[in-house]
Parts: structure tokens; sequence; C-alpha cells
């Protein structure tokens, strides 16, 4: 043990502490690879071995999100999603999941705009059986007409639930404001009250009827040595045939940029939830691992920028944070977080100034470096489980982007200049161009808004 | 894959230390629990075990502030702390060539937090624990309800009788000579648990610590703390809130027995049998089959120098009908048990609910220092699958019956017909 060095600050004394260490370089590590096959006639799989995961991870990405509803059946896949977790028997009630817990698995399914997603995790050792199950409900769910009744009041009441926190209600509006009406992105992924309301039974199966086994595609990953995971996976799917009518073709329609405040009125709040969105391009485009690194640098960590100046300096939030919306063809780069209603405007008159300011001043080498290094060298952790590494890969083969896009998406994140990143923020962002929502008590935040003077601003009510 | 050992060792100072060699990814992950949360503040200061937490994260005599979260954020680390009523927990997990620095960053707050305590700091943080309140509670419907079942749970003044968050009164009294005191109280070396779980040397790493956190005085001993039992809930004792949620609903809170005896295995597991997930008797009577309810939910929280606690939540229109039905569900489980299939199914779950507990070096390192600081026994975390299992049917009936009996907790009700 040494004794105290002779710079320690006053109020130290009697401390015998080390000088910092310097940490030598991060070792190498890889986004772990797969084995590509296919199901014959059936979906295409990829098997991930994961030495150590005793906990396996299945995700079958079916391409029948939200994104082609039929017109008028909004939520019509998110409502497929639950009554898949139904069973295979009509009013066959807790049978299905008895059936997952006694392996200790569980079955999750859920839709959004780009893919209807059924998740299987189960400790490894039980793989086969949950798979046999797990092949059941792919190939003959129920989808009861009694089932879907009561699904749909519980998803009339999570719409409520949603609309009542004020960071999804944000979310809400800021598509509806951002996307012309008749794309599919400017609605609700779970549909709403009206369409919800109007839901059978009938749309549910022929729904789920429309789905093409042959675009699908099923990932399995986990300690995998020592099974058979191939073949299970391949009776579990081989056969499998939807046999209905094709679903529309999701529109493509692009999100509009301009600048406009809305107000969605939550008399009472405490709190605002702000959400300042721009369009961007989707995750396919060569710009998009530079515009996560600008994302990161405005509001990745708590020396972001605008976390610096909102959070450790005045103290105006919990917290916020900037970063990219993956949608099939195309992105939304989102700042958000909630501030006290009495600091709305300041705060979002320095969330401007932090958004401007990478077109202002660019980006320093070091805060580059900083932002690079958090986004590309946590991935192993971000990676360790079975369930993230299938859920990565599975939704890279929903976005048409292939199994090798997580490994070409680390490396150009690396290979990406400070110059580089702020100009193609430049290129794809217009900090005059955004659109906010406030969600919060529009009789104290309205004026200060428009005060701003950097948009028009409209109210409108939480229900609406 | 063989099992790894566990690696033990207390320094001189008192600190313990727990390493486990676990070399599937290039990671280390740091974790310490200090033996100090909400239950240990006085009256007053609530909520000050949570705002010295974020004090942490400040600087220190050779960290300066901003400088933590920079230094970890560039790192490619996954660091944050959280406070809870028995503990406060500090965390990073770092590539493992950024060990060192990890536990340099600990070591120095550990030993040096006073020298970085500004007014401007305190007053900053006071200001964003404000907002987390603000974010995370009040403006969340329901949000408040843990903190108002607590309130109405204990007597005032109990030491569960608030949660970590605290009052906004209490938060706007604290003063930075409240943080160096409580500092100087609880953030012992002898009062905090380090483990280390990753791809590392066990023996090195030990020696790394030493070098680290040696050279911290041992502090004075923790004061004893005071007693938190209370026992089961007798009556009903319940409060009807008139908040703009979106729908009615009736929440429940039982107490349970402490964590580490026999007994809370099985009311752990007749809670699960009784509400956890679209599997469970609540679940199916009250969503399915009677459809008074849109959502039921029932969790555990567990607490080892108190009562632990279990909640029922239930969203539907009638919470009078929620009440009634969830009191003849009790007495039914009281009465008869639970059957062989609920028991399976429970300990299957737990096991899953382990090995997703453990299989992160993150949430391994979490639990180690749990049950070295809980229970002075790290390798505790290993049996929890075989302590489950080992629960027999009629010990869940006899817990059902003694914690969980029909007509003993204590309730809100949001909105809905009044009764």
């Amino acid at each position: 043990m040494t004794g105290p060095s002779p710079d320690l600050p006053p109020g130290t004394a009697g401390l015998a502490l080390q000088p910092r260490p310097v940490p030598g370089p991060v070792p190498p590590w890889a986004f772990p690879a797969g084995t590509a096959g296919r199901v014959p006639a059936g979906p295409a799989t990829l098997r991930v071995d994961l030495p150590g995961r005793s906990l396996a991870a299945v995700r079958l990405v079916l391409h029948s999100g939200a994104g082609r509803e039929p017109a008028g059946l909004d939520g019509v896949a998110t409502l497929t999603a639950h009554a898949l977790l139904e069973g295979t028997e009509p009013g066959g009630g807790t049978a299905l999941t008895a059936a997952f817990e006694r392996l200790g698995a569980s079955l999750y399914a859920s839709a959004d705009l780009t893919a209807l997603r059924i998740a299987l995790d189960v400790p490894v050792t039980r793989l086969g059986p949950a798979l046999e199950l797990f092949s059941s409900v792919v190939r003959r769910p129920a989808l009861d007409d009694a089932d879907v009744r009561r699904l749909v009041r519980e998803r009339l009441e999570e719409i409520a639930q949603e609309d009542a926190d004020p960071g999804s209600r944000a979310m809400r509006e800021l598509r509806a404001v951002m996307f012309p009406a008749e794309a599919r992105a400017s609605r609700p992924t779970g549909g709403t009250r009206g369409s919800i309301g109007a839901l059978q039974g009938s749309d549910i199966r022929d729904f789920y009827a429309s789905v093409v086994p042959a675009e699908a595609t099923a990932v399995v990953a986990g300690d995998l040595a020592g099974t058979d995971a191939d073949t299970a996976l391949t009776a579990a799917l081989e056969g499998w045939a939807g046999g209905g009518g094709p679903l529309p073709t999701a529109d493509r329609i692009m999100p509009e940029s301009a600048a406009r405040i809305v107000v969605v009125d939550r008399p009472g709040s405490v709190q605002t939830y702000l959400a300042l969105g721009h369009g961007v391009p989707d995750r396919s485009h060569h710009d998009w691992p530079s515009l996560v690194v600008a994302s990161h640098v405005l509001g990745g960590g708590l020396t972001s920028r605008l976390n610096a100046v909102l959070r450790e300096e005045k103290g105006y939030t919990y917290g916020v944070r900037a970063g990219l919306l993956r949608m099939r063809h195309c992105g939304l780069f989102i700042a958000q977080g909630a501030v006290h209603t009495e600091v709305t405007a300041d705060a979002v008159a320095d969330a401007l100034t932090g958004l401007r300011s990478v077109i202002a001043r660019g980006i320093d080498a070091e805060e580059h470096g900083s932002s690079v290094r958090a986004l590309a060298d946590r991935a192993p952790a971000e990676y360790e489980t079975a369930r993230a590494v299938a859920a990565e890969l599975a939704d890279a083969s929903a976005s048409g982007l292939g199994a090798d896009y997580p490994s070409n998406y680390l490396a150009a994140v690396r290979a990406s200049t400070p110059d580089g990143v702020a100009r193609t923020y430049g290129k794809h962002i217009d900090p005059e161009a955004l659109t906010i929502i406030a969600v919060g008590d529009a009789a104290q935040i309205r004026e200060p808004l428009e005060k701003l003077g950097y948009a028009p601003v409209t109210v409108t009510s939480k229900e609406e | 894959m063989a099992e790894q050992p566990l690696h033990e060792h207390t320094l001189g100072n008192g600190l313990r230390v727990v390493v486990r060699e676990d070399h599937v990814v290039p990671l280390a992950a740091v974790n310490i629990w200090y033996g100090v949360g909400s239950r240990h503040e006085r009256a007053g200061r609530t909520g000050l075990a949570h705002l010295f937490e974020h004090l942490m994260f400040q600087g220190s005599a050779n960290v300066a502030e901003g400088e933590h979260a920079a230094l970890l954020e560039s790192a490619g680390a996954a660091f944050n702390a959280s406070t809870s009523f028995e503990r406060t927990n500090y965390y990073e997990t770092v590539p493992i060539s950024h060990l060192e620095l990890a536990l340099w960053l600990e070591a120095d707050r550990m030993g040096t937090l006073p020298a970085a305590l500004t007014q401007a700091n305190l007053d900053n943080q006071r200001d964003v624990v404000k907002n987390e309140r603000r974010q995370r509670y009040d403006n969340q419907p329901y949000g408040t309800a843990f903190e108002r079942l607590c309130a109405l749970t204990f007597p005032e003044g109990h030491p569960y009788a608030h949660t970590p968050i605290g009052s906004m009164e209490d938060l706007d009294a604290t003063t930075l000579e409240d943080c160096a005191d409580f500092f100087g109280t609880w953030y012992a070396p002898g009062n905090a648990v380090l483990s280390v779980v990753g791809d590392v040397d066990a023996e090195k790493t030990i020696a790394a610590i030493e070098r680290y956190f040696g050279g911290i005085p041992a502090g004075p001993r923790k004061p004893p703390p005071r007693p938190g039992d209370l026992g089961p809930l007798t009556g009903v004792r319940g409060e009807t809130l008139d908040e703009d949620v979106p729908s009615p609903a009736y929440f429940a809170m039982f107490t349970l027995p402490a964590d580490g005896g026999d007994d809370i295995e099985a009311a752990e597991l007749a809670v699960e049998i009784l509400g956890g997930g679209s599997g469970s008797r609540l679940y199916d009577r009250m969503v399915r089959r009677d459809q008074i309810a849109t959502e039921v939910w029932a969790g555990v929280t567990r607490l080892a120098t108190g009562q632990s606690l279990a909640i029922v939540d239930a969203i539907g229109p009638e919470p009078d009908k929620i009440a009634a039905v969830l009191d003849e569900e009790l007495a039914r489980f009281a009465a008869d048990g639970p059957d062989p299939d609920e028991t399976a199914r429970a300990t299957a779950q737990a096991e899953r609910g382990f090995l997703e507990q453990t299989e992160t070096v993150t949430g391994l390192a979490n639990a180690l220092s749990q049950n070295a600081t809980q229970f002075d026994d790290p390798a505790r975390v290993f049996t929890a699958p075989g302590r489950a299992a080992a629960v027999t049917a009629d010990a869940i009936k006899e817990m059902a019956g003694r914690w969980l009996a029909p007509g003993g907790r204590t309730a809100l009700t949001y909105g809905g017909t009044p009764s």
C-alpha cells in the first residue's frame, strides 16, 4: 500500500488512493454469426449458437405488420397477435399458457407497422417440447369469436391507458402530425377506439390466413450444442400453409417535416412531455449509422449536449434522449423527455439550441469518439443474451436488411468521422422544420410556447 | 460449461468482495451494494438516500463534475444506480480493459465524495430528482399507488411507511450538511459489498480491489437498524381516490414473511399462483371468465429486514366487484391450497426467473451483492431454483391462509361506483 500522494485535494487526508489507471484497448468482439437455412416451402431460418446461454430464444417474424392491414381494419395485426396467445382450442382458457409455464417457457406476440412477431423464450433443455407447442399455435390458432370479443374490450382499455401516459400520447400525436392522413403510419399501430370496436373474429382469422410462411423468418439462438435445433425448428414449421388472399402492400408515404408546435392538452399536468421530430431515411440508407451517432451526441447519455444543459445544468428534467425510430420505409429522428411545466418553453428553447448546435459548430473529435465508443463498445453487453441477439437478427430480416446488417452497422459507426456525422445531420435534419409535440397543461404552456416564435401553436385534446 | 467457483475476500477496512469468473463475453460487471436505503432515513428527510445516490455521480476528490459519466459512456459501459428500501446499488458493466478504471471510480467516490459536495450540485440534483418524482409518479395515472399503499399498510414513522422517492417537502428541506452526515454514517467500506463478474482473473481482481479500496479508512460502525416487522394485516384499510385516471381500478397490498427463510419461498409461489400472469387464478377468474377486469396483476417485493410485500392490481369498471371476487378467490385458495399442476408451473417459472436474473454478468453481479449484503452468503443466489422446488403444496396453503387471507389487506379504489 502506498502513502497518500502529495497532490490530493484538501479533505482527503488519511486516505491512500491510487492514481487513475489508464485503460488498454477494448478487446475485439464480433456480432454473433448465424447459420442460414430454410424450411422446405416455408420460412427462412437462422440458427445462432451462443455457448453459455442457457435460455434459448425463438423469434418468428411474419410480413404481416400493421402496415399491411386491409382498409378499415386498423389494429387487426395487433389483435391477431393477442389472439394467437389464446391457444388452439376455442374457449381453451388458460390451457396454452399453462402448457408453456410447465416448461418454464413463455410466449409473446406483438405487431408493429413492419411485422407481426412471435417470441418464445425457454430454457434450452426444454427447447424441443416448447417448439412443439409453438408449432401448434402457429399452425392451428383458434382465433375464436368469444376470445376476440374479450380481447377487443381489453384492447380498448389499453388504448385508454396508452393515451393517459404522456410519453405514448406524444408519440401517437407526433406520427399523426408528421405523416399525411393517407399514410398508415399516421394512425396508431394498435388501432383506434373506432377501428378496434368494429373488429370481428372473422377479420382476425382472415388476416392470419393471409400470412405467407415462405416470406417469414425464424431465428433460434442459445446454447444449442447438444440440441438438434434445426430439425426441431423445421418440424415445427414444415407444411404450415396460409391459404388466404394476399394482404395489401404497405404504403411508403414519407413523413413531412415542417416547423409546428402541437399542444396536447392534459389539464393539471405537473410536467410537459416534449417530443421534437424530423423525418430521416430508413436503415438501408448509408447515412443511417452517422445519424445514429449524431443523435447520440445530442441525447445519448448523461453527458450528451441536451442532457448537459437540460438536466445537469438546469435541472429541468429527469432526463431527455434523442434517437432514431426505425420504420420499414423511413426513420424518425426524435428528441424527447418530460420537463417541469413551468419551464416548458425555456426547455424547448434550449433543446432547439442544442439541435441547431450540430450545424452551427459541428461535432468535435472528443465527443464524436465518445459517442462512437458508447454505441459500438457497448454491443457485447447489449447482445449478451440469446433474446437480444435473436430479436436484432429477426428485426434485420423483417426490414429486409440481411443477417450481416448488425455487423455492418457497427463497422459503419466506427468508420464515421466528426465532420461526416455533422454534415450528414445537416443534410437530413433541418432544425427549423421540427414538429414539436407538447403533452401538458395547455392553459399554462400555450402562451409561453407561442412567445418562442418558432412556429404557430395549435391545441388538441387528449382524447382526440 | 463447468460452474465457476465464487471467490470471497474481506478487506482490512471491512469491504466485502465477491468475484466470479465468467469467460463468455469480454466484459466485467462491477456492482456495489451499500446497506442503506429509505428505511434508514429519519423523519423529515425522506428521499435523502435516493437524492444522495444522484450526488454520487457529481464527482469526488479526483473526479470532476460530469467526469464519472463521461469516462463510462466513452468506454461503452452500461452504468446506473438504484435506491430501494434497504439498499443503494451502483453498477457498471465495462469492457474488460476498463475494469480497473471502474474500480478506481468506485473507490474514489467511496473514499472522497464529500470533497465534491457543493450547494450548486445539491440544488441541481434536487431539481432533477423532483422531476424524476413528477415523471415516474405524480404525472402518471395510478403513479402514486405504491407510495399510498405503503403509507396505509405501515404506521406513521415506520421504516417502510414511505418509499425511496421521498416527499417534495423533505427534498426541499435537505441541506448539504444532511448529505455529508448521511455519507459519513452509511457509506463506509464495512457497510458495502463489491461484486465483480466477468472475463477476469479472480486473484488479480482481488489484488486490484485491495489496491484501489484498501486505503479507504474503515469509518464508523453503522447504527443498528430500527425493527421493520409488522405481521399479517387484519381488516381492510382502504382509501378511495378521486384522481383523473383512464379507468376505475382496485389496488391491494398484503404483507408477507421477510426474505431469508422457507416461508417467503412458499408465500411468493402462492402470490404467483394467485396472480402471476395470464395463467393465474385471478386472471382466469376476473379477466377471462367473469370479465369484471381487463387487466389483473400480482407481484412480490422481497424485503429482508421487514415484511415482504405483495401487490394485486386490477383494472375494471366496478372495483367493489373486484374486491369481492378477490376475497372469494383468497378464501378458496386458503381452504384448498394449490393443485399439483399449479405448484409445478410456479416452480418452473421460478427456475426461469432465476436463469433470467443470472444469465448476464450484470444480473449475476447484482444477485451476488444482494445475497452477500442481506444474508452474508453470496452463493445463496444459486440455490433459488432448489428453494422454490422444495416448497410443498401444504406450505403454500399455509402461507396463503396466514398472509393472504380474505379481508386482511390495504386497498386503493380509483373511481367506479361508490359502495
